[in-house]
């Protein structure tokens, strides 16, 4: 017996070196840790349990036969982040560059089971070359059954993607199909085909970093979902996000009592607001003041894709200890009009939050839809419809504030009573109509303008006329669109009582394969 | 290299064409007389010029572009000044909204764009930052 222990620890000693510390040093050298290391960091300590770390490939085309990779290139198995299970896999880049064959694939896929069928999260590191060539289309079919299970799980289980080294080629869509995607500074890349390719076939020059660098896919393409500076810092993102996340979509978020009162007020919600309405102000100070936060300190705020389309908010924080999803109008970017970008972001997040139990909340303080030429060919009408969609399908319970601006279309799909809302608040400084007083004005008294003796004079006094007359929040209490019309400084005990009365929401669904969505 | 085909009253043409360094094409058409000032002046100038020029380009150049369509109301910066990211450059009035349009980074303001009380359409260059 003795024997045959010593004999499993050199076996398994072998396994758990990976690539060897000459490999190991390099990974160190550019600021990366191994796969263990990371996993180590990402959960509780000691909670590791790996699995298959025996496993081989059994490719023996183009020198195959010869190579020798310790645990396939990939690590695998499950822990705990705060208590709750995860299932995890990391790709080993000291392992023959982490590329992805059929066994590698199989680790994956077995792990992603797992998640599936105990109803966990499941937490994916990539860190890889790519394909493993040598391996040719078994290689590929390791991609196919990956990016089939995300889908399968897609809405079961919460998906959290890392980017932590190159992810190229068919690897990208992989994090695509999950919920979340991390990305680490200056080590992070995401391309479906790399520079060298680029500059083959359109003569472009363009760096790793420039391409798929994770500036670029926060700011620009929108594929990051949240980016930190260094790998450590990314694995805390990781289990923060997991506290505000159910672990399944039977499971509720867990509850998180910090100590802030429900029925604590703000007056600094009321000084906040400008006493123009052109004026800007940052919403992400509203949600701070509104929502949960420690004794003395601002409401805990995850903000998702918090530098692409800005102009439009959206996060995760928490009222009475309860998880809640945000979507807000920025009217500090842009004068937070809705656009292509923030219907996308929007969207994209309020699927998420319905999927998991956790319930919306929408503050509203938008100019409207953004006009041009290129939002009209880019298909603003394509991507608008998303939100409608989102918000219409969602069935947790949805509640709306508007603060300020909601005008034409964009107040129906800012979470609209007649989209499907709960409960709709006003503050006094809402402004409900069609249409903005100007353009109104215009319209309704285009006669009258035109025909008095001094036009300019005459429009201003119809659009104060206007103004007074319907850019209030009362026309819409008179008709109950809007629930009821509260002092700023009270929202929070509006909200959490309203939320509370909300717990037991339950919605029929009609019978239907599903949806289709416009994307 | 590169390979293009140009087509001419019909007739496709292969052609390759090949990108030389910028001082070799420079000092090609002066021919042999030249050749020996050529390498003195390289020397000289390349430790100095680079230097001085490419930080600074690549670090602090960056254009503000209209973000949507709207009246500059205000610059609140002006030529020559330093700015820090976030630093408010100008108020945009669009949207019915004064919105502020910030620096993306650290610079210098090197010029304006355009005038106070013009309209611009999105991607008009409203300040430029070296």
């Amino acid at each position: 017996m003795d024997e045959k222990l010593k004999k499993l620890e050199a076996h398994r000693a072998r396994m758990l070196a990976g690539g060897g510390p000459k490999r190991v040093a390099a990974q160190h050298e550019r600021g990366k840790g191994t796969a263990r290391e990371r996993i180590d960091a990402l959960l509780d300590p000691h909670s590791f349990q790996e699995t298959d770390v025996f496993v081989e490939h059994r490719s023996v085309e183009l020198g195959m036969d010869e190579v020798e990779a310790p645990g396939e290139g990939v690590v695998t198995g499950f822990g705990t982040v705060e208590g709750r299970t995860v299932c995890v896999f990391a790709q080993d880049f000291t392992v023959i560059g982490g590329s992805l064959g059929e066994m590698h694939a199989a680790k994956i896929t077995k792990a992603m089971d797992n998640a599936i069928r105990m109803g966990v999260p499941l937490i994916g590191i990539n860190d890889s070359g790519g394909a493993r060539i040598q391996e040719g289309i078994d290689a590929l079919r390791g991609y196919g059954d990956i990016f089939f299970r995300n889908v399968k799980a897609s809405g079961v289980i919460p998906q959290i993607s890392v980017i932590m080294g190159p992810c190229a080629g068919g690897a990208v869509y992989s994090p695509a199909l999950t919920d979340f995607t991390f990305m680490t500074d200056k080590i992070a890349n995401m391309f479906i085909t790399g520079p060298q390719v680029i500059k083959a076939v359109t003569g472009e020059d363009v760096t790793g970093e420039a391409l798929g660098g994770a500036t670029v896919h926060s700011a620009t393409s929108g594929v990051s979902s949240f980016m930190y500076p260094d790998e450590a810092s990314t694995l805390a993102g990781i289990r923060r996000l997991l506290s505000f996340l159910p672990q399944n979509n039977i499971e509720d978020a867990p509850l998180r009592d910090v100590g802030d009162s429900p029925s604590r007020s703000d007056q600094g919600l009321v000084t906040l607001m400008p006493d123009k309405p052109n004026k800007p102000y940052d919403v992400r100070d509203v949600i701070t003041k509104i929502f949960d936060g420690a004794p003395g300190e601002a409401g805990d705020f995850m903000e998702v894709q918090s530098m692409y389309a800005m102009n439009i908010v959206v996060g995760f924080a928490r009222l009475e200890g309860r998880s809640v999803g945000i979507i807000a109008n920025q009217p500090k970017v842009m004068a937070g009009v809705l656009d292509i970008n923030a219907s996308d972001k929007a969207a994209h997040f309020i699927r998420f939050c319905d999927s998991f139990n956790i319930p919306i909340v929408t503050l509203t303080d938008t100019s409207g839809y953004l006009p041009g030429v290129g939002q009209e060919h880019g298909g603003v009408i394509r991507h608008g419809a998303k939100l409608l969609y989102a918000y219409s399908e969602a069935t947790v319970p949805k509640l709306t504030v508007i603060t300020r601006k909601a005008y034409g279309g964009a107040y129906i799909a800012m979470c609209s009573r007649h989209l499907g809302a709960d409960m709709v608040y006003a503050w006094p400084t809402a402004e409900i109509a069609v249409m903005g007083p100007e353009g109104a004005a215009n319209i309704i008294f285009k006669k009258e303008i035109e025909e008095a003796a001094d036009p300019a004079a005459a429009r201003a006094a119809k659009i104060e006329e206007y103004k007074e007359a319907f850019a209030n929040p009362y026309k819409a209490a008179r008709r109950g669109y809007v629930d009821d019309v509260i002092d700023p400084a009270e929202t929070r005990p509006r909200l959490a009582a309203a939320l509370r009365m909300l717990a037991g929401k339950r919605e029929a669904q009609s019978p239907r394969k599903h949806g289709n969505m416009p994307v | 290299m590169k390979r293009y085909r140009i087509s001419v009253n019909g007739q496709s043409y292969d052609v390759q064409v090949e990108e030389v360094g910028g001082a070799a094409a420079a000092s090609a058409p002066h021919a042999a007389a030249s050749q020996a000032a050529a390498p003195q002046a390289a020397p000289s100038s390349s430790p100095n010029a680079p230097a001085a020029t490419a930080p600074l380009a690549s670090a602090g150049s960056a254009q503000v572009k209209a973000p949507m369509p709207g009246t500059v109301m205000a610059f609140r910066v002006a030529v020559g000044q330093a700015v820090r990211k976030g630093e408010v450059l100008l108020i945009l009035e669009a949207m019915k909204m004064e919105n502020e349009i910030v620096s993306p980074q650290d610079g210098t303001v090197a010029s304006l764009g355009v005038a106070e009380g013009a309209s611009v359409n999105t991607g008009d260059l409203l300040v430029s930052l070296s």
